[in-house]
């Protein structure tokens, strides 16, 4: 059923609501844009467009099991329950005095310098890395993913030599940075063909 | 302006499916229940006619078009990352449950840029506000495709959810046009259930706050671990100490947790606070460079956004200015023909 067969099938209804805001001392209830003038575009009148006699129950189920979906992953789920998961975004809390990881990707290539990579210049995120960091450490000739990556971006860049990820420990103190930092080398590949 | 069928001092009758009537200031919250002398509504019943409040189809017509114009701008300017996933190897791929569940294949150049080359297009047109179930639909299935790949190579962003909702609420938004003052309910359950899923992003991540950070997340050095990472040079006035972070983290969960006040006041005060949610979005990015674009565009399911008319407003000035021009640029003369009428489309300088 079209919507537009929808609004005549109900215009009759339509109309008692508005005589009942009349009646009941309100302006029109469908023409509540006194601001609209002669911009407005009148498309049908004042009545009121409806959901059909099925769509209102509908609607209500839909949402309710959303909702349903939604609370169970805040209060039980995870990421891969997306998009029904917790809104987690920096929920976790970090320690005054402990440092904060702060993870870096990055080639070197032939000329020696130190590329910082981004989702920019490889296409893949540093939180993707980050999500998969033990897989790295586990199997650093998956930073091929990286090289390759970056590679395919920046054909005429110098060519990397080494792809590392690195995560700078930085120091707190009472929740504030110190300024000082370790770095820990969490992976690293050389590309094949590349001399050591 | 809210107005009360008891303030009119007369009898109310309520009649239609829901016993509400529509205020008269044309805002999404402004469907009331009628006082009358009859007993009032069940709660369900007043809860459903609050979120089918009617708003006016013009409302629902800009909010598709802003909606759908950021969709087609997203895989360009926004995500463009998601693209480049096409040409990672599969490896790198961690499907999440509901690529599992609908066996979703592994992202591959065709799959990729086919998504791609299909969603923009068809957004824009979409955002024509013409075909909205059919073209409404197909871009919702295209955009979750879109946004499943993104999310499928181990960082889930949680800044989506509003705009996800609007898209899977906008077919069933029936047709709207720019300026059009008819009011719908089908377009107001389709904003108010966009505008449950914004607050309900704010309200569930202090939640989450509490369940992965505790009460302590409060006095932790969270914030101060953001702005490390992700700082810019606004940040350095505020690491210098630790207590502009500390009161930032108590504002953060109590600005989380009071969010949905907003549907309980009226249209001026409503419009203000969402004004200072924006003003929120604009501090982090401006400290931590997290736009949340996608769910601030979804938040304009807030606004009154039918009062937004570029393109009236540009034909109007077009109109003013050819109105001016063979005043300024031409001397009448007896013989000249009389002008043609200003709102013709023809008349650009005063000449057909």
């Amino acid at each position: 059923m079209g919507p537009l067969r929808r609004q005549d099938s109900r215009t009759a209804n339509a109309n008692r609501v508005q005589a009942a805001g009349v009646e009941a001392g309100l302006a029109d209830p469908g023409a509540v844009e006194p601001h609209s003038g002669s911009d407005a575009e009148p498309d049908g009148g004042s009545d009121v467009d409806r959901p059909g006699r099925l769509g209102r129950p509908i609607r209500l189920i839909v949402a309710f099991v959303v909702a349903v979906l939604v609370l169970y992953g805040t209060v039980a789920g995870q990421d891969d329950l997306f998009p029904f998961g917790p809104f987690r975004m920096y929920a976790t809390a970090d320690k005054l005095n402990s440092p904060v990881a702060d993870t870096h990707f990055e080639i070197i290539d032939t000329t020696g310098a130190t590329i910082q990579l981004t989702e920019v210049n490889t296409g893949i995120r540093r939180a993707e890395i980050e999500g998969q960091l033990g897989r790295f450490q586990k199997d650093p000739s998956l930073l091929r993913i990286i090289d390759d990556a970056y590679v395919t971006l920046n054909p005429k860049a110098p060519s990397p030599v080494r792809v590392q990820i690195i995560i700078r420990w930085y120091a707190l103190h009472d929740g504030t940075e110190t300024g000082a930092y370790t770095t820990q080398t969490v992976a690293t590949w050389t590309p094949p063909g590349v001399t050591k | 302006m809210r107005q009360t069928a008891a303030a009119s001092g007369k009898r109310a009758s309520v009649v239609g499916p829901s016993p509400t009537v529509a205020s008269t200031d044309g805002d999404t919250a402004a469907v009331q229940p009628a006082r009358a002398s009859t007993p009032r509504p069940p709660l369900g019943r007043r809860v459903s006619g609050w979120m089918f409040a009617a708003v006016p189809t013009g409302r629902v017509a800009a909010f598709r078009t802003l909606v759908y114009l950021f969709v087609a701008l997203d895989p360009l300017w926004f995500t463009p990352w998601v693209r480049s996933h096409a040409a990672i190897p599969g490896v790198f791929y961690q499907p999440l449950l509901v690529g599992r569940l609908l066996h979703l294949p592994t992202p591959t150049p065709p799959l990729v840029n086919g998504i791609f080359w299909a969603l923009i297009p068809l957004a824009v047109a979409a955002a024509t506000g013409r075909a909205p179930r059919l073209l409404g639909w197909i871009v919702f299935a295209l955009y979750f495709e879109w946004m499943i790949i993104a999310m499928s190579y181990g960082k889930v962003d949680h800044d989506r959810f509003g705009l996800l909702v609007a898209l899977a609420v906008l077919p069933t938004a029936g047709p709207a046009r720019h300026g059009g003052t008819r009011m719908t309910e089908r377009g107001g359950w389709a904003l108010r259930m966009t505008q449950v899923a914004v607050i309900a992003t704010y309200f569930l991540s202090s939640w989450a706050k509490l369940r992965f950070g505790g009460l302590g997340w409060l006095t932790s050095a969270t914030l101060e671990r953001a702005l490390i990472r992700r700082g810019t040079p606004l940040t350095d006035l505020l690491t210098s100490t630790r207590w502009p972070l500390l009161l930032a983290q108590f504002g953060i969960v109590a600005f989380e947790l009071s969010s949905p006040v907003v549907f309980f006041v009226r249209s001026r005060l409503r419009y203000w606070l969402v004004g200072y949610f924006y003003l929120f979005h604009l501090m982090v990015m401006l400290t931590i460079t997290i736009s949340f674009a996608p769910h601030q565009v979804a938040m304009t399911s807030f606004l009154p956004l039918e009062r937004v008319r570029p393109i009236v407003w540009i034909r109007r000035f077009l109109r003013r200015l050819s109105d001016a021009l063979p005043r300024t640029t031409t001397e009448p003369r007896p013989h000249d023909e009389p002008r043609p009428p200003a709102s013709s489309p023809a008349v650009v300088d005063g000449h057909r």
